[in-house]
């Protein structure tokens, strides 16, 4: 159960992934327009401001094609084997699943509460938030739920690239971080052009 | 019993060589010194690999609906295999 969860890839590639993933990612997006949860990049989770359910679309599929293209084109070049297009970005959607649960996080304002509370106790920034003990903890608690809701989709696109680039040791290791930084930097960019937009 | 046929040697991990062929029938025994076949050097689960390849006339498609695994998956493990099968190959000549 732990190994499907961590790397369903070895059993679901392509174009059943890619619908998957899809629907997931579509979701996802709906979800955060009505929960007030963001995804500025391809790892970061924040609540924010109202914006039109098309931003959030946009922004969830920027991220997910920023980093397949760019995965892809690594795989392309290191890889012996023969790459499916399809399998590198139906498994990149699919690995999108944990941040399904990210974006019902922020039905809690829980979050949002503790970091303007966090704003005023540290830098005097903002108007004064009261937070009782029971709050902080629960805010607490869904930082540490979606940091390891991060890690887990880390965790599912490193697999997912794996099996879908047969790539190993070294040039996989390399070609993953590189890959996952290039496109932090690419999707914040998009991300920016988006807000400017809507 | 489905016994397991060594192909390195347990004590220094050189690879084993036929001696001796038996004949069930009349018991007849042949004595000599044959190098194993680079098939029967494959563990049983890539001897197997190979016989489902045949079988499902070299396509990965099917291989993967039988095995019930991705496109992908199957692809590596035939990746691997041929990585393998070179490398014997190199090593027998």
């Amino acid at each position: 159960m732990i190994k499907k969860l961590l790397n369903p890839f070895v059993y679901i590639a392509g174009s059943y992934s890619l619908l998957i993933g899809l629907l997931i990612i579509f979701c996802t997006s709906v979800i955060g327009y009505y929960s007030s949860i963001h995804f500025p990049d391809i790892l970061s989770v924040k609540t924010g401001p109202d914006y039109p359910v098309m931003y959030h679309i946009l922004q969830s599929i920027a991220n997910w094609l920023v980093i397949s293209a760019i995965l892809y084109l690594f795989a392309v070049v290191f890889s012996k084997s023969r790459i499916r297009l399809i399998d590198i970005f139906g498994t990149q959607a699919l690995a999108r699943f944990p941040y399904l649960f990210a974006a019902l996080i922020g039905f809690s304002n829980a979050m949002d509460k503790f970091g303007r509370y966090i704003l005023r106790q540290l830098l005097e920034q903002g108007d004064p938030v009261v937070m009782s003990a029971g709050a902080i903890t629960i805010a607490i608690v869904l930082i540490v739920v979606t940091l390891f809701l991060t890690v887990w989709m880390v965790a599912l696109m490193f697999n997912a690239y794996k099996i879908a680039a047969n790539l190993k040791r070294g040039k996989l290791i390399i070609t993953f971080i590189t890959s996952l930084i290039l496109a932090i930097v690419l999707s914040a960019f998009i991300n920016n052009k988006l807000i400017q937009i809507f | 019993m489905n016994k397991k046929l060594p192909v390195l040697c347990p004590s220094c991990s050189s690879e084993l060589k036929v001696q001796s062929l038996h004949c069930d029938n009349c018991e007849t025994t042949i004595n000599g010194l044959y190098h194993l076949p680079l098939l029967l050097k494959l563990d049983q689960k890539e001897q197997y690999f190979i016989i489902l390849f045949i079988q499902s006339s070299g396509s990965l498609k099917i291989m993967a609906q039988k095995l019930k695994f991705s496109y992908p998956t199957v692809r590596n493990m035939l990746d691997d295999l041929i990585k393998k099968i070179n490398k014997l190959q190199t090593e027998i000549s």
